[in-house]
Order: structure tokens, then sequence, then C-alpha cells
């Protein structure tokens, strides 16, 4: 069986302080029925599996369908889902699943082992004739056999694969009928055409509209921890994108939403005085970072990264800008996280000591502007105001103010949603660029962003032999201690060589109206809405 | 006899007339779809672009190819443009990049309920350009005048999403008359409706008011008077028609800014109309959907200039065509 308990240990504290925070819960068994009208801040585009991006999109998947392994969100520990039990051979090439029995798809179609091993291949292949690419999660290669008397499957796998049940537990593993799999991919991308076999079923969806999920009836296969062990309270849940944040908030505040996505930080507090609650969360994966490249214009200089490392005040920022539902990051991943390690000590703000490394890289003299300079030039980073994050202009702001304090003249350059991964991330000029977001494995994660097999986004190619050893070692540890080991190491290299500098670990913030109940985020801090219910 | 030559002949000359700015018209729908077409390669990032490149699900080369070969991307621009032109003209727009919905649904979902937004508005924008002329010009008190002649230059300065946030406060948040994010049939018309009213009456207004006040002035007042027609009539009857025919000519503008102002007032409204599929493709660099867009926009455009103009003539009989010379009066084509 699975060696996740002392992980789990560990991750339940980082968790419970990382607030994945419930609604007020009231008491007494929950009401049955009603409609809850959930208000996103964004549209909903496309409901192909594989290609599962954005928030939107992850929270409607995350109720249709269901996974083979469940995180508690609660402790981080992996839980049975439609994988009743499961077993890794210890060289990591074998894992044997047992599918739980009488799990059915929302079309009548049966969950069986078989349907399991050809969700896992597809994920695995994708399906190049439609278009569709591979999961980029999952190991390649991957074979799948099913006996349905016995309700197993035996994967099989080229290579040690040790991200691969917590890739199982991911918004986009979840499983979906051979109606969806043999569909086109353009109908796959259509919601009504995601048939699974979660909580919730598509009913209907006006693109830009609305999209009507309504309760599965029969459904009696949640995670056995869950507090609904059946079918859910709520009989409809209709999902409405509002795009304008003062919109979305007066329908909420007019009594016409229960539920909404993102309020900015600022107003969080009058919708708690005004008896709303604030349902916060961090997902599991990585915190809101930059990425510095040393072939940026000053960043070659290890001093130089270090000095940006600890001239952001990350508390000041939190306190002025956010509110509790946020917090300073401490690492490279969000604590929670499986292998999450605390390395905070290394990039505490500390002006004097940013100075002095700065004096020493020799950036000594000080131009008309109050900005450091060295042989004339002065220290300039520029970058680009990531553009997924509502909050990120005021953010950058005042970081760029912070910088300036010390010297370094922050420059901030905007670009639109369509431009910006083109434009941004090939700019040779670009000193760092915001990424860190929720991932469902945090080796994954990290190789996908830092390995020369990845999108190296430092640059190294390679050249930092020791990262790139760390990197790759993690994906054979199939053992949970030596890869948390790994990771651990892997965190504290990329904060010590100034590689990256963590800012926050940012939540998703709903806001819910007072005769919701229940409503709860899960792992990725995505919306649960089968324990939530209404009260009225 | 020598009537009906005179008749046929003019009869031809309009012919050639039409067929001339028809040609011009299909000129220019092709031209802004050529242009839009290259415009779009030279810009960086596009849905599929930005799949690749982003450091949330980076595949490998091989899966990279695959997706660009599916969406023939890999085809060099010229490939591009001839596949995407075969197709257009067999009638097929093809997959937004985004959604995966055939165009044609997004654009008949974005037009059926824009054309019925765009057509109350437009009543309205005449309706509140009308009230607003007539109490300019006519009203009994200096200071109601003036009063009215300032309102258009308010409407033009008032951006339409503080107009929308406000009627939606009042009307939605406040008084719950309507939902403000459920479609509940014509009631939930109304207020963008309103707004886009406010929002593209101003220009109109002024023209009228202006127009009005020419009139006015012009002799055949004095003699109609002198005739002892009433005021009432002479304003309603004699000075508004006559004051009112440079304002004809720009309901053919009114309606382009009508399309232009939706992309901001569904927005505001949730709506999910032209404008808002206008919106959602741009941010995306969505090019099916862009370039479907660009040519039913600049088609409506091209086509509401090209009704105007050949009506014009008919709305007032001393103007007269000169069709040899012509006033080339080259319709822009919006490209929203």
């Amino acid at each position: 069986m699975n060696r996740r308990h002392l992980a789990a240990a560990v991750t339940a504290l980082a968790l419970a302080l990382s607030g994945c925070a419930t609604a007020a819960t009231g008491s007494g068994a929950p009401q049955d029925g009603g409609t809850l009208t959930y208000l996103d801040a964004e549209i909903p585009t496309s409901a192909q599996v594989q290609e599962s991006g954005t928030w939107q999109t992850r929270a409607l998947q995350q109720n249709v369908t269901d996974r083979l392994v469940y995180r508690n969100a609660e402790t981080g520990e992996l839980e049975p889902w439609v994988a009743e039990s499961w077993e890794v051979a210890p060289d990591g090439l074998t894992y044997t699943f047992v599918i739980r029995d009488g799990v059915t798809y929302s079309d009548g179609s049966a969950l069986d082992a078989t349907s399991v091993a050809r969700n896992l291949e597809w994920q695995s292949a994708g399906d190049a004739e439609k278009g569709t690419t591979p999961n980029a999660q999952f190991p390649s290669g991957l074979t799948a056999r099913a006996d349905d008397a016995t309700r197993t499957v035996v994967v099989t796998l080229t290579s040690p694969y040790a991200p691969f049940l917590n890739v199982l537990t991911s918004w986009s593993a979840g499983l979906v009928a051979d109606a969806t799999i043999d569909a086109p991919k353009e109908e796959q991308q259509r919601f009504v055409h995601l048939i699974g076999s979660g909580p919730f079923v598509v009913e209907s969806e006006e693109y830009g509209k609305e999209i009507v999920l309504v309760r599965r009836e029969g459904y009696a296969w949640a995670p056995p921890s869950s507090p609904n062990q059946g079918e859910a309270h709520l009989a409809k849940v209709v999902v409405i994108p509002v795009l304008e944040d003062s919109v979305r908030l007066g329908t909420l505040r007019a009594g016409e939403g229960d539920v909404i996505r993102y309020v900015q930080p600022s107003e969080e507090k009058g919708l708690v005085d005004a008896g709303f609650h604030v349902v916060a969360g961090t997902g599991v994966g990585l915190s809101n970072q930059w990425f510095l490249r040393s072939s940026a214009p000053f960043l070659d200089d290890v001093r130089v990264r270090h000095a940006l490392q600890r001239l952001i005040d990350r508390d000041t920022i939190v306190d002025t800008l956010y509110t509790d539902s946020w917090s300073p990051a401490t690492s490279v991943l969000a604590p929670g996280t499986f292998g999450y390690q605390d390395v905070s000590d290394e990039f505490a703000f500390e002006p004097d000591a940013a100075a002095a490394l700065l004096d020493e890289a020799g950036f000594t003299q000080r131009d008309a502007d109050g900005y450091r300079t060295k042989g004339g030039q002065r220290l300039t980073v520029k970058t680009y105001i990531d553009v997924y994050d509502n909050t990120a202009k005021s953010l950058f702001q005042a970081i760029q103010q912070q910088l300036k304090e010390a010297g370094i003249d922050l420059q901030l350059n905007e670009l639109d949603y369509s431009t910006y991964w083109a434009t941004a991330f090939k700019d040779p000029e670009v000193g760092f660029l915001r990424v860190g977001w929720p991932h469902p494995d945090p080796s994954r994660g990290l190789q996908q962003y830092y390995s020369k097999d990845g999108q190296d986004l430092l640059g190294l190619q390679g050249s930092d032999a020791r990262l790139q050893e760390l990197l790759d070692a993690q994906t054979a540890a199939v053992d949970d201690a030596t890869r948390q080991d790994l990771l651990a190491q892997t965190q504290q290299h990329l904060v010590e060589q100034g590689y990256v500098v963590p800012v926050l670990d940012d939540s998703q913030v709903f806001v819910t109206a007072e005769r919701v109940e229940g409503f709860r985020l899960t792992d990725g801090a995505l919306p649960e809405f089968s324990t939530t219910s209404l009260t009225q | 006899m020598p009537e009906r030559t005179a008749s046929s002949d003019r009869t031809a000359s309009e012919r050639a007339y039409v067929v001339r700015r028809v040609g011009q018209a299909l000129l220019v729908i092709a031209l802004v779809y050529t242009i839009v077409f290259f415009t779009l390669f030279v810009l960086p990032g596009d849905p599929v672009e930005n799949k690749l490149t982003s450091p949330q699900n980076p595949l490998p080369p091989s899966a990279a190819e695959a997706l660009l070969r599916y969406y023939q991307l890999d085809l060099s621009p010229f490939a591009q443009f001839a596949v995407g032109l075969g197709r257009l003209v067999r009638g097929d727009l093809g997959f937004s990049l985004v959604s995966g919905k055939p165009v044609v649904d997004l654009l008949a979902q974005g037009l059926s309920d824009t054309v019925v937004l765009a057509a109350l508005a437009f009543v309205l924008t005449v309706g509140l350009s009308l009230a607003i002329a007539l109490t300019a010009v006519f009203a009994p008190w200096g200071s109601l005048r003036s009063l009215a002649a300032s309102v258009p230059v308010l409407s033009i300065s008032a951006p339409s999403f503080l107009v929308g946030f406000l009627l939606l406060t009042v009307f939605s948040f406040q008084l719950g008359w309507v939902s403000s994010i459920r479609d509940q049939g014509l009631a939930s018309y109304v207020l963008p409706a309103v707004t886009l009213a406010i929002a593209v009456n101003g220009p109109l207004s002024q023209v009228l008011v202006q127009g009005l006040t020419k009139a006015r002035r012009e002799p055949f007042v004095d003699v109609l008077r002198a005739k002892g027609v009433g005021e009432r009539r002479i304003a309603l009857g004699h000075v508004l028609r006559n004051g009112a025919v440079p304002a004809v000519t720009m309901l053919g503008l009114i309606v382009g800014e009508l399309f232009a102002g939706a992309v901001v007032v569904e927005t505001v409204f949730s709506r999910t109309g032209l404008g808002f599929v206008t919106f959602e493709s741009v941010r995306d660099q969505d090019t099916p959907v862009i370039l479907a867009v660009v040519l039913l926009v600049s088609t409506l455009y091209v086509l509401v200039n090209l009704v105007t103009d050949l009506l014009y003539p008919r709305l007032d009989p001393r103007i007269v065509r000169r069709t040899a010379t012509g006033r080339r009066r080259t319709p822009k084509a919006a490209v929203a």
C-alpha cells in the first residue's frame, strides 16, 4: 500500500495553518434541494480533460468527474476514491488498482476496470488524430491492463514515476465515459459532453451565459472521508460568469447570487461585516514566485539575485494590500504540499544585508534619481506584470517602490492577455516573471519549470548539474522519504542560488451568502458543491 | 417616347452606380479580411501557442507538432490564408481555437442577441435625439434650451461602463426590477439598450440641433408664419423635415457605433452578444473568431452605408447624384 502516512502527518499541520477554510456550518442535517447560483469571474471555455488549465474550467471538471485517488484537503493524505485500494510494486514500475464496485457514468455506462484502463492510456498518449495532446502530468508510454472479473487494473510504466499517485488526484485526471473519449475534439470541449461519474451532471450550457449542473441521482461513491456520502444536497448549481467585479459583487449583495469567486482584497472586510462568509484556500503546488534569469542584465551576479530576494518586505505587502486570506511565501512550494519545507530564513526581508551585497557587487554609485549604478550603468531590472492575477498590478507596484528605496530600478511593463506568454517569455531583457500555481505534484511542477527538459525558465540548460540532478532524481524516487528529502534539497538549492524569489502563497477567494452552508474547497482550492447546501 | 428614353437612361446610370458601389463594398470587405488575417500573424501569441509555451502544461515537442498539425498552424501564412479562403468560399468559418465551438454558432448566438439590443438602442437613440434637439431648439425657456443643448456633450463624455453600472445599481441591486445576471427576455434588453443609446446619441443629437437651428432661420419659416401656420406645425411638420436631412445620413454611422458600443455594454450587463464574442476573441487572439467577426461587422457596416447612400437622394429630391464624378463616400469599415 502507499506509504504516504508519514508525509501526511507532516503536511496536516501545515495545511491546518494554511487555512483550507470551510464556510460556517449550521447545526442539524443539511437541507435538501434548492438552486445555488455561483458567479464566476471568468468564462469556462473548454471542457477537454487533458487541457484543463483555468480555474473556472477546473471548478466544473472537479464536480462533474471523479478521480481514482482522492487527496484530503485537510490532512493532505491520499485516500481511496474510485480506486478502493492500490499497490505499488517496489521497483515503481507496476501499479495495481482495485476499482470500486457499482460506479457508473451519468450516461449509464459502467466505470469499471476496462474504462479506467482506457482513461489512463488516453491521458498518457493523447489522441494525435483528434489533436488531443497527452496530459503533461502523466507518464508517457503507460500501458494498462483491465480485468473486470476481479475489478483490477494493472498499470505498467516504462520507468519509475514517483509523481503518479499524486497526479491521479488532479483536476485534470477526471475519469470520463467512452462517449467523451470517442467524441471529436470540438465536442469534447463542450461541457455537456463531459460525461463523468461525479456528484453533478452538466444539464445545459449556453456559452458565456450559464452552465447548469444538476445533481446526479443515485450518486453513492464519494471519497470515504467526505461528510456527504450520498447524492448532493443541492438540486442544481447554476454557474454564471460575471466578468465585471463590481457587478458580481453587487449581484451577491443584492441577494441574487449565492457564491462568487474572487473579490478585491479591499472588499473582504465589508462583506464579512455584512454577514457574508469569505472562504479562501491555497492549493497544493508551487507558491507565487519569480524566477530570476541569470542571462538578463546584472542578474548573472548571484549577489544581485540574493539582494532582490531580501528586499521584498512581504509582511508589509500582505498587511497593506491583502487580507488574512493571503500569506507571505515561505518556500518555492506552498504549505501543505507534499515535501514542502519552510526555507523562508534564506530570503527574509533584510535591507541592510541586501545593501551590503549590492555594494559588494560594485553598485556603489547613485545616479541623480537615487538608483545604484556601476560603471555608469543603472541597476535596472525589467519585468512584465502578471496578467493572470487580478491583484498583480498593485503587488508589482508595491515591490517596485520597495526596490526603489534600495536603489534598484524595477521596470514594469504591461501586456494584454493574449500576447503575454509569447512576448514576455521571449524577451531576453526580462530579469524575472511571475510563475507558481497549484500543481498536483511538486516534483513534476518543479521539473516543468526548472529542468532543462521542461520549460527551463532559468535558462540554465542543465549547467547547474546539482539542480538538474536533484530534479531528475525525484522522478524515480518512489520511496516517499527519499523524495521528500530530494524536494527539501531542491527548495533549499533554488533559493540559496538566488534562482527564485518566493513572493506570496496565493489564495483563491470565494464569498458565500449567509444561507450557504458546507461550501468548502478541495486540495487544489476548487469549490466542492457536493457538500454544500442552502438553508432557505 | 422621349420620356421613356430619359427614364431608362436614368435607370441604366443608376444601375451602373449600384454595381460600382457594390463592387467597392466587396473590395473593402476583402481588403479588411486580408489585412486582419496577416496582422494576426505578425502579432505575437495565439491560444495554441500559449498552450504550448505555458509553463503549467509544457508539452513534449512530438505532442506540440501534432497539435500544430491538427490546427494546420504548421503551414506558411500564405498557405493558411489559402486554406482559410477555400473554407470561406464553402461557407465554413471553422472552429474557435479556445472553446472548440463552430464559429458559425458563436456568430449566430452573438448576432441574434446584439441585433435585438442594437435595434432597441437604435429606436431609443432616435427618440432621445429628437427629444433633446426639439427641446434645445423649441423649448419656450432659454435655460431649458441651453440645458438640453449641453446633454449631447455630457452623454459623449459619460463612459458606458459607468452609466451601465449606475443603472444596474438603481434598477437591479436597489429596486430589483430586473435581474443583473439572468436573461428575462425583452426586459433584460432595456437597461443595456438605454446605456447604449446614451453612449451613441451625442453626435446625432448635435447634428440634429444644428440642423433644426439652421432650418428654423430659413425664409420658408417666415412664409409659413405669414400664411398663419401654427408654431407647432411649423416645428414638427416643416422645420423638422428640413433640418433632419443631415441627421439621416448619420444613421448609418450610428449602426456601426452601436455594434462597437456593444462590446463594453455587454460586458457590464453580462450579455453574450456579438460584443462579447468580439471581446473574448480579441482577448485570446482566437484567430478564426476574430476573422469571422471582422467579416461580419465590415459587411454590415458597408451594407448599411451602401443602403444609406442609395436611399439618400430619394429622401430629399433636391439632392441630385452626379453619377459620372460621383461622391466618393468610401465607407470606412469598422474593425472592432
